[in-house]
């Protein structure tokens, strides 16, 4: 198997071990020529890039992980620094190519290239400047892993998932944005923090656009089996539409804050992607509220739009999306979300 | 207890749903005045700090981290980057603050703070500059968390060790530079590539200084038991001492290359030094090539240097130095770079 040396001066032009260290046994055989390894591909080591790939390294979700940019340096950078660590992680084998071809056979390939969000830029103002890069990103990334699950997390997300299924050609169920995951985990902390309670315990989910339309679903959120509004009800603790809008508009805030703190975020957005890696690769069958083909559902048929639902995913990708009870109101704020990203993607000429 | 809110809209404020939440139970005692908790504080929120962190962070290895860092701004927003990862992660209390107040009662208080090589910069001609901010920086820290280990990642590591040790008054068991735990990494990482093997396999320590004058151990190096110094001649297979000594040069090169290429290091340290915290914090009672107290060790008498030496690391810091065997030319190499080291040290007046 042709592997690059890492070293200069160990082997065969300086210190060679290697040809005489391990004897093999009688009667072994090669390996099987179809690799069984768990493949991940990450498309940009920027910042949201090697957030993610980092945690899916110190969370062992890989055998194998590919890095690939068009800054050659940066990319041998970032490799060399993960896999000086090696004396401290599952071995994993790390390469980093700019060219494609180094994704071959990726389970999963997650695509994070891209301009990222200046402070005070909304996510749809990025579209045009990330389209003409996916045009040439996607084709080749899904020629070579065609049995892969896609994983976009570029923004704007939703419109950039539809893009990438169009381009892709792959089945819609293998085609995912990051989309409202995030959003859902901030929605989920400030909860959490509030009721000084485990923010795993708090169900709460924000659909529809990963963006300034997003609907946070009040109804359905529970709380250790307690439903929040109805608990309100029953205590009598009584609240404007208006707070809960407030609180919603906190979590849509969130990451402008942190962008306008430290410049562009990364941490929370690299757990959020290694979560679904989790879900998706260890087939783990979790809900988690991700961009989906969302035509046909929740009433919204006005054309093939991609937005964040409650998804059920696994190894293939997504299983289905959960069938939640929304209020009126809630299914008319979707339905406008629908809208808002539908007009961009009509733009588009895809 | 006193929280600060993350939500402004979810509280006394706004939509307060807290107070009645939750019921106790009957007979309930209040929690104990000692907390129990593991809290581990991180000054300086860079990237050498924030990969610490968050590598922290991921593996589960404290209750509670705090960050310290002098500007306000950066170090808010990375605490609500991590906090926004509360969906994802065990529950860990996450605080941020430029007042060292909030490190009281750390466990283990790790030190990053100061400014970073600059490319083609020698690790021995940053010191100056950390050297007033150490002053600064130091006694605070140890003022707060009396009973805390200290553990240095500033470079030059050796001699800030030795000044964070001054500084602190600390008994020095309790004060642990990184030193070359990340070199030997490194070192472990070319001889596992090379031999495509598992870099856990391969007992290999870099000693002495974290920099130019660090001492490769050839003769104690074993590769799944085989010392590879034995090895080599029963296979004869030949090398010269240069052969040898490129190798390592290119580990002490390692650094410098990924600085090159990327603008600096950060996934590997953070790796390490999340390893020497399990090691301690658990009390793993592991060998780990890091910078202590060297007086008395392999002939080394003349003065208070620190360096790295193989040193079992538990719970209450060193617990020992290993009595390796060195041949006598790795004794005259550790000896060397002793002598470079206090050279700088004598400079200080400290």
């Amino acid at each position: 198997m042709q592997r690059s040396a890492s070293s200069l001066a160990l082997g065969p032009g300086g210190l060679d071990l290697a040809p005489s260290f391990f004897k093999p046994i009688h009667g072994a055989s090669p390996p099987p020529p179809t690799s069984r390894n768990t493949k991940i591909s990450v498309v940009g080591v920027g910042n949201v890039g090697m957030a993610i790939a980092q945690t899916i390294l110190t969370q062992d979700l890989a055998d194998e992980l590919a890095l690939v940019d068009v800054n050659a340096d940066k990319l041998r950078g970032e490799m060399l620094d993960l896999q000086h660590a090696a004396a401290f992680l599952p071995r994993t084998t790390i390469s980093a190519s700019v060219d494609y071809s180094s994704t071959v056979g990726s389970d999963l390939l997650i695509v994070t290239a891209g301009a990222r969000q200046i402070p005070g830029e909304s996510r749809l103002n990025l579209l045009q400047r990330n389209l003409a890069l996916f045009s040439k990103i996607i084709p080749p990334l899904s020629a070579a892993s065609p049995d892969a699950i896609l994983l976009i997390v570029s923004n704007p997300v939703d419109v950039l998932t539809y893009v990438a299924w169009k381009l892709s050609g792959l089945p819609a169920n293998r085609v995912i944005g990051s989309g409202t995951n995030l959003d859902s985990s901030r929605f989920r902390f400030l909860i959490a923090d509030h009721l000084d309670v485990n923010a795993q315990d708090v169900q709460a989910y924000i659909m529809g656009e990963h963006g300034d339309s997003s609907v946070a679903l009040w109804s359905s959120i529970s709380v250790g089996g307690v439903p929040i509004l109805s608990f309100l009800e029953r205590q009598q603790i009584a609240y404007e539409k208006q707070t809960l809008e407030k609180i919603h508009k906190e979590v849509v805030q969130g990451a402008y804050e942190v962008i306008g703190l430290k410049g562009y975020t990364s941490w929370a957005i690299g757990y959020s992607v290694a979560n679904l890696a989790r879900t998706i690769l260890r087939d783990q069958h979790k809900v988690h509220p991700v961009s989906v083909l969302a035509k046909g559902l929740y009433g919204i048929d006005g054309g093939e739009v991609f937005l964040s639902l409650p998804t059920q995913l696994g190894r293939n990708g997504v299983l289905g999306v959960t069938n939640l009870h929304l209020t009126e109101e809630e299914c008319q704020q979707l339905k406008r979300s629908a809208t808002t990203i539908l007009e961009v993607q009509s733009q588009l000429g895809i | 207890m006193q929280k600060t809110a993350s939500s402004s809209t979810l509280g006394p404020d706004g939509l307060d749903i807290a107070q009645s939440f939750f019921k106790p139970i009957q007979g309930a005692s209040p929690p104990p005045p000692i907390s129990r908790n593991t809290k581990i504080s991180v000054v300086g929120v860079g990237n050498v700090g924030m990969a610490i962190a968050q590598t922290i962070l991921t593996q589960a290895l404290a209750d509670e981290i705090a960050l310290v860092d002098v500007n306000a701004d950066k170090l808010r927003g990375e605490m609500l980057d991590l906090q926004h990862a509360a969906a994802f992660l065990p529950r860990t209390k996450i605080s941020a603050s430029v007042d060292y107040s909030c490190t009281f009662g750390s466990d283990l208080v790790i030190v990053t703070a100061g400014a970073r090589q600059i490319t083609g910069e020698s690790r021995l001609n940053l010191l100056q500059r950390n050297l007033a901010l150490f002053s600064k920086m130091i006694p605070p820290l140890a003022a707060g968390s009396p009973d805390t280990i200290l553990l240095i990642v500033s470079n030059p590591v050796d001699v800030l060790t030795y000044v964070a040790w001054k500084l602190s008054g600390f008994p020095s068991n309790r004060v642990i530079g990184s030193g070359t735990n990340l070199d030997s990494s490194r070192f472990r990482f070319l001889i596992a590539d090379h031999l495509d093997l598992n870099a856990q396999d391969v007992q290999a320590y870099i000693v002495g200084e974290h920099g130019d004058s660090s001492v490769a151990l050839w003769s104690s190096i074993s590769i799944g038991g085989v010392p590879i110094l034995s090895f080599l001649e029963r296979q004869q297979i030949a090398y010269e001492t240069q052969t040898l000594a490129k190798i390592h040069k290119e580990v002490v090169e390692g650094a410098y290359e990924v600085i090159r290429l990327k603008g600096y290091t950060s996934w590997a340290i953070g790796y390490s030094v999340a390893s020497l915290a399990r090691s301690i914090l658990r009390d793993q009672r592991s060998i780990h090539p890091v910078s202590v107290l060297a007086k008395g060790f392999y002939g080394i008498d003349g003065g208070e240097p620190f360096l790295s030496l193989p040193a079992q690391l538990g719970r209450s810091g060193v617990l020992g130095v290993t009595n390796i065997h060195l041949t006598e030319d790795e004794a005259i190499q550790l000896q060397e770079s002793a002598k470079t080291i206090l050279e700088v040290q004598s400079q200080l007046g400290v």
